[in-house]
């Protein structure tokens, strides 16, 4: 059975039913991945998340952004394109995935070292837990220490204590140079993997910097790529990072899109492990806010993985 | 009360466990201007292992206390109303310093800048800085998520603490860790960063270290009109420009920073400057400056100078940093104020409150971290005047009302302790404001740690069911 | 006079302090005992409580933690608010004594100090008992005894004769203050002085009359006292027409500079008292202004590093000037101290009253001393010469602490 919930009241019914009968609940938001977290939740019924969507509110000037839950990425990135912004988070997996999702999984992505984790990029959260309250953590703007922070609390909750319904999130401008590159060097050339790694931590840091291997460099059509590599910043600032690069090994310059192919092959799964909200704290969380225990409830063991 | 003191006394050493009204009278008090309230007793463990033991001693007594660093919390967070003082200043050992990982491991009453000084032979330094960070200890700084005016490129507390050991109230010790992604866990770390005081104590705290940067490049930008210097500010983020800090001080600040020891060199006739920082790899920094310097004429800054060395530079930061006390020469009180607002109305909130000022009479001074819209409009007064008092207390409640119609919040730094108690329910719908009880439930239960601050107790649906909710 | 409404207070200048806690990392005893009590913000809580009779003046914790106080006033350096905390403790701590007597050994010393016969002839005592070689003997010995004794042998100098200089007096003229200890034990110092303030164009004239400077009966919380010996001293000084009041000493030096605070609800002395101020200088600041005149190696060409006193860093704002003077002795190399603006714990007669915590204050100055590997410290003030040379020597260091002034005669004598 699925239900489909089109705003917050009528999910705050379905969540205080599901906590009176029991009925474990299978959260999904745009089912990208249907594989990936749903078939390690053990639930008959599904909750359809996929009607929170659209962007709530977009200020450019302020690189903030609010949105429903169920909104895509490739939707935000529309969005933002448009005023030379970007959603920093840029993560692993289909761009037809939700946003809502990225933050429950606390999915990153490639540039997360320079740009910022979910964690980092969330600014609020508004969702229906367990009890059926609807509850908002956090705000619209980029500073805010109001209260306990529930937003932290479900970015990386993987579903186990609500449903996000909204979330906002602070954007960055988009680079004034954005190129990408493959980088070749033989894979044993501890030298090479060793000035790569100095690259990576010096103040010429490229935005993204991915070892391939062999199989997703075949996906991606480099055979032979050792490395992806994607710089950013102003015009100096780049040719400056080029050269450094060129320090390494053989370069090819590759068009920018070649991120959201390597994306999508999801280089990095992760997954709910039987000790994962295990510890007595995280219980005690878990049943404060999902005293029924109806909310995703993973079969651990069985390789909960990946996003919806 | 006396067996209690005496455990304490076990633990800690007489010396460290006061209990005669006199020399509670120090401890009465935070950074708060106006506050006090008398604690129980103060005692002050010299290690993390008389931390945990005293905590279980609390514990065994039924009795609530309140954690304090330094005790500059600006909130009233570290004061404890006839509860136990839980005083964290000696645990100041800096654990370990490891400039590979670019990570430190420090106990909670590490001065902030005491860190960064440690960490410098290694060209490293603990990124945020808030302006008191000569002062405040690291655990104060977790417990509040401190930010500071770096914060804008660096990022808060929150970005840069990776992991925490924490004895809850009940005496239990649990690591919280920033999840990884290979092993999702909710992150209690992230619940924790922020909690102030309110679960329980962390007694070390691991953190990133930041590179010191290649190169930076400080300039002052003076207006004629402090809607100019907001545009600007505006104008700069708007065109993705991300400074190291971009602070606002207006009119009233400069004057009082220029009369005090740590004049700075602003144009004391200017209605505005802003502090614009710029750093990373030399390459492409120009580029960032020329920007910052075009964007300032373009909104009409009558000039935009550049620190021409590190001792100049200090100067100008110096100013900044010192600027709310050198408010205190202004009057004999200051009530500082902490709230957010959107960075693309900078301006016309500015100019509301100004407005503001001029209906109750009194005079508003602004420092504020400009790029993050983190304002900090400050009040110096009179409390001895009940007239002024009553007048600043009408004119901060209005100001705060406004920055929250304009989807802003009330507190981006300072923490709500008990100050912000009653601006909480303006903020947040009640079950908001319960699913953070909850919250708070689930590290302390008996709501031992810090009582009756951040969400009003009354919030709390299942207060009344808490055990040991009474004591 | 005028009055204004600040001066009704109970407790002038505490108004300012907004509780910020930004001096607590300043403050010795703060860093030495870890309790709030025994820090500026909750000492002026104290004095505050003590002013508007909330505490008894008798109240032994408040004394306790009052007394404790170095007066050393790193905290004002620290101050955004321009609390003026040495005041704030003179004024609570002539409250106090209202009540209570001083501790014997204090009393003793102020009553020498303020009587110049007695005080020649204890001086002459002690420099008798020093040239026995017995006080350089009894430096080792355990404790409060063996502290003194090392302080004594400390001051201990061969006396040089200078070559006559011929001062032009281009740079005015100047009387020399001769302070209690510096002509007492460091006689060598005070003839240095005058020799470098010869070759720098300075015409020194005599003031007659001139007594102890007051500052330690200030600070012990006799004021009567030391406003009866301020008004003896800027009667002697007016009189000798000098343009400069020259010390080598940065403790009376701050006392001399703050007479018109001491002097102030007196509306006689009280202006007299700010134009004596206005014209005293430490010698290194004279120094400075005329240069000073470079000279060439001291034997040796030693590695030297400089203590900041806090009664020159924090009680008069005076910085630079030392280091000036050291950087006129081309091969001598300056090595940088850390933590040079903390106090040593010398204090005034703090180190005989609290013997412990200046103990306590004293031992991270003399690793931070012995991490610069400096064979000389210079330092400018006759407490911190004494103090740090008895805590060298007891330590087993071979560096010695010298005054600026004699390192620059030495050097002029060699070149
Ligand atoms: C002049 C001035 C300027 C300031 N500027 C800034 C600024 O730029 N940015 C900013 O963010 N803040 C600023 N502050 C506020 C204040 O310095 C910070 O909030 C700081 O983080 C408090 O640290 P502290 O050690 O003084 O903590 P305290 O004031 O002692 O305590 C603050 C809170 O933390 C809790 N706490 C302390 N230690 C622990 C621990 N180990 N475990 C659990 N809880 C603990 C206490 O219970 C209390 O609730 C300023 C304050 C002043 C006076
Ligand atoms: S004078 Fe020195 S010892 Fe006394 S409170 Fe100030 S800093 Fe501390
Ligand atoms: S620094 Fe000054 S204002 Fe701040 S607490 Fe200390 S004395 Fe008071």
């Amino acid at each position: 059975m699925t239900l489909q919930p089109a705003n917050t009241g009528e999910l705050q019914t379905i969540a205080h039913d599901a906590r009176a009968r029991s009925t474990p609940l299978r959260l999904v938001s745009r089912g990208t991945w249907p594989a990936g977290v749903t078939g390690g939740v053990v639930a008959s019924t599904s909750l359809d998340l996929s009607l929170f969507t659209g962007i709530v509110e977009y200020v450019p000037g302020d690189l903030t952004l609010t949105a429903g839950s169920a909104t895509t990425i490739s939707e935000i990135d529309a969005a933002t394109a448009a005023h030379n912004q970007w959603c920093p988070l840029l993560p692993w997996g289909d761009d037809g995935g939700s946003l809502g999702a990225t933050f429950a999984t606390a999915t990153t992505g490639p540039c997360a070292r320079s740009l910022g984790t979910p964690r980092d990029v969330a600014i609020g959260v508004q969702f229906v837990d367990g009890t059926g309250a609807l509850a908002r953590g956090g705000g619209r703007v980029v500073k805010n220490v109001a209260g306990f922070d529930l937003t932290r609390l479900m970015v990386g909750s993987w579903g186990t204590l609500g449903a996000i319904t909204e979330i906002s999130i602070r954007l960055r401008a988009r680079p004034v140079v954005d190129e990408s590159w493959t980088l070749y060097f033989t894979p044993g050339d501890i030298a090479a993997q060793s000035r790569l790694a100095a690259l990576r931590r010096g103040p010429l840091a490229p935005l993204a910097s991915e070892i391939l291997t062999t199989a997703h460099a075949a996906a991606l059509g480099f055979p032979r790529a050792s490395a992806l590599i994607r710089l950013g910043g102003n015009t100096a600032f780049v040719a400056a990072a080029r050269a450094a690069m060129r320090e390494i090994g053989r370069t090819e310059p590759c068009d920018t899109t070649v991120w959201s192919r390597y994306r999508a092959l999801d280089p990095h799964p992760r997954a709910v492990t039987a000790n994962a909200f295990a510890d007595p704290l995280s219980r005690r969380i878990k049943m404060l806010f999902d005293p029924a225990h109806v909310w995703n409830r993973f079969e651990c063991g069985t390789g909960a993985e990946g996003k919806s | 009360m006396p067996e209690l003191a005496t455990t304490l006394s076990h633990i800690v050493g007489t010396r460290y466990c006061l209990t005669r009204a006199t020399e509670l009278l120090a401890y009465a008090t935070d950074a708060l201007p106006g506050n006090r309230r008398r604690p129980r007793l103060a005692v002050m463990p010299g290690t993390r292992d008389e931390t945990v033991a005293v905590v279980r001693a609390l514990y065994a007594a039924g009795m609530p206390f309140v954690p304090r660093g330094a005790g500059t919390g600006l909130s009233g967070g570290a004061l404890a109303d006839n509860v136990v003082l839980l005083g964290l200043q000696r645990l100041r050992q800096i654990i370990t310093i490891d400039p590979e990982s670019r990570t430190a491991t420090v106990e909670p009453g590490v001065v902030n800048a005491a860190l960064s000084k440690a960490a410098l032979p290694f060209g490293l330094h603990y990124a945020p800085d808030p302006s008191s960070q000569t002062a405040c200890t690291i655990g104060g700084n977790l417990a509040e998520n401190a930010g500071g005016p770096h914060c804008l490129k660096y990022g808060v507390t929150l970005n840069h603490v990776l992991a925490a050991t924490v004895v809850l109230p009940n005496g239990e010790i649990v690591s919280l860790t920033a999840p990884s992604e290979e092993t999702p866990a909710y992150d209690l770390l992230g619940a924790f960063v922020g909690s102030e005081g309110c679960f329980g104590v962390a007694i070390d705290i691991t953190v990133r270290l930041t590179p010191n940067p290649e190169h930076v490049h400080t300039m002052l930008a003076d207006f004629s009109s402090i809607d100019d210097a907001a545009r600007a500010t505006s104008a700069i983020i708007a065109a993705g420009i991300l400074p190291a800090a971009l602070e606002l001080m207006d009119a009233a600040t400069i004057q009082a920073v220029e009369s005090s020891i740590y004049a700075a060199g602003y144009p004391i006739d200017a209605a505005a400057v802003l502090l614009v920082e710029v750093d990373g790899a030399a390459d492409g920094l120009d580029d960032d400056v020329e920007a910052v310097v075009r964007i300032c004429r373009a909104c009409g800054a009558r000039m935009v100078r550049s620190a021409s060395d590190a001792i100049e530079r200090g100067r100008l930061w110096q100013g900044r940093k010192k600027a709310f006390g050198a408010m205190g020469r202004l009057a004999p009180h200051l009530a500082v104020q902490d709230a957010v607002v959107p960075r693309s109305q900078l301006a016309p909130i500015l100019a509301r409150m100004a407005e503001i000022g001029t209906r109750h009479n009194v005079r508003i001074c602004n420092v504020f971290h400009a790029g993050d819209g983190n304002l900090h409009p400050n009040i110096p007064y009179d409390a001895g005047n009940a007239d002024e008092s009553a007048r600043v207390h009408a004119a901060m409640s209005e100001i705060m009302e406004l920055c929250i119609s304009v989807g802003g919040t009330i507190t981006g730094e300072h923490g709500v302790g008990s100050d912000k108690l009653a601006y909480m329910e303006r903020m947040f719908p009640g079950d908001s404001l319960d699913a953070m009880c909850r919250l708070r439930d689930a590290f302390d239960p008996e709501r031992r740690a810090n009582p009756g601050k951040v969400v009003p107790s009354h919030r709390c649906k299942e207060w009344h069911a808490a055990p040991g909710a009474h004591t | 006079m005028t009055r204004t409404a600040a001066d009704l207070l109970p407790l002038r200048g505490a108004e300012l302090c907004v509780h910020c806690g930004f001096c607590l990392q300043a403050c010795p005893t703060y860093l030495a005992l870890d309790d709030e009590n025994d820090s500026p913000r909750g000492r002026i809580v104290l004095m505050k409580a003590l002013a508007e009779g909330a505490i008894a003046s008798n109240d032994p914790d408040a004394r306790r933690h009052l007394d404790r106080c170095l007066g050393c006033r790193g905290c004002e350096t620290a101050c955004p608010s321009g609390v003026p905390y040495g005041q704030l403790l003179e004024q609570t701590r002539e409250r106090l004594t209202t009540g209570r007597p001083l501790p014997l050994v204090a009393r003793t010393i102020l009553f020498v100090f303020a009587r110049p016969r007695l005080l020649g002839m204890v001086m002459f005592g002690a420099r008798m008992f020093r040239a026995t070689g017995m006080p350089a003997l009894l430096a080792r010995v355990p404790g409060r005894l063996g502290f003194a004794m090392a302080m004594l042998a400390s001051t201990a100098r061969p006396q040089r004769a200078y070559p006559a200089a011929d001062p032009d007096g281009g740079r005015g003229t100047v009387a020399i203050l001769d302070g209690c200890v510096m002509e007492g034990l460091f006689t060598s110092i005070n003839r240095a002085t005058e020799h470098v303030l010869d070759v720098n164009g300075y015409l020194r004239v005599a003031a007659h009359g001139q007594r102890c400077c007051g500052a330690l009966h200030a600070h012990a919380g006799d004021a009567a006292l030391a406003r009866a010996l301020a008004r003896a001293n800027i009667a002697a000084f007016e009189k000798s027409g000098a343009q400069f009041v020259c010390t080598n000493s940065a403790g009376c030096g701050a006392a001399m500079k703050e007479y018109s605070q001491l002097l102030r609800d007196d509306p006689e002395w009280h202006n007299r008292a700010a134009a004596f101020g206005a014209r005293v200088r430490d010698v290194s600041e004279l120094l400075a202004v005329a240069g000073p005149r470079t000279a060439g190696s001291l034997p040796g060409a030693p590695t030297v590093t400089y203590d900041a006193p806090c009664h020159l860093q924090h009680g008069q704002h005076v910085t630079i000037p030392p280091l000036t003077v050291l950087a006129a002795m081309s091969q001598l190399t300056l090595i940088p101290l850390t933590d040079s603006d903390q106090c040593c714990g010398s204090a005034g007669i703090y180190n005989l009253i609290e013997p412990e915590l200046s103990d306590q204050v004293l031992a991270p100055k003399l690793a931070h001393i012995a991490a610069s590997g400096a064979a000389i410290v210079a330092t400018g003030n006759p407490g911190c010469l004494m103090q740090i040379g008895a805590g060298l020597a007891r330590s087993g260091s071979p560096a010695t602490a010298r005054h600026p002034v004699e390192l620059l005669a030495e050097a002029y004598r060699k070149s």
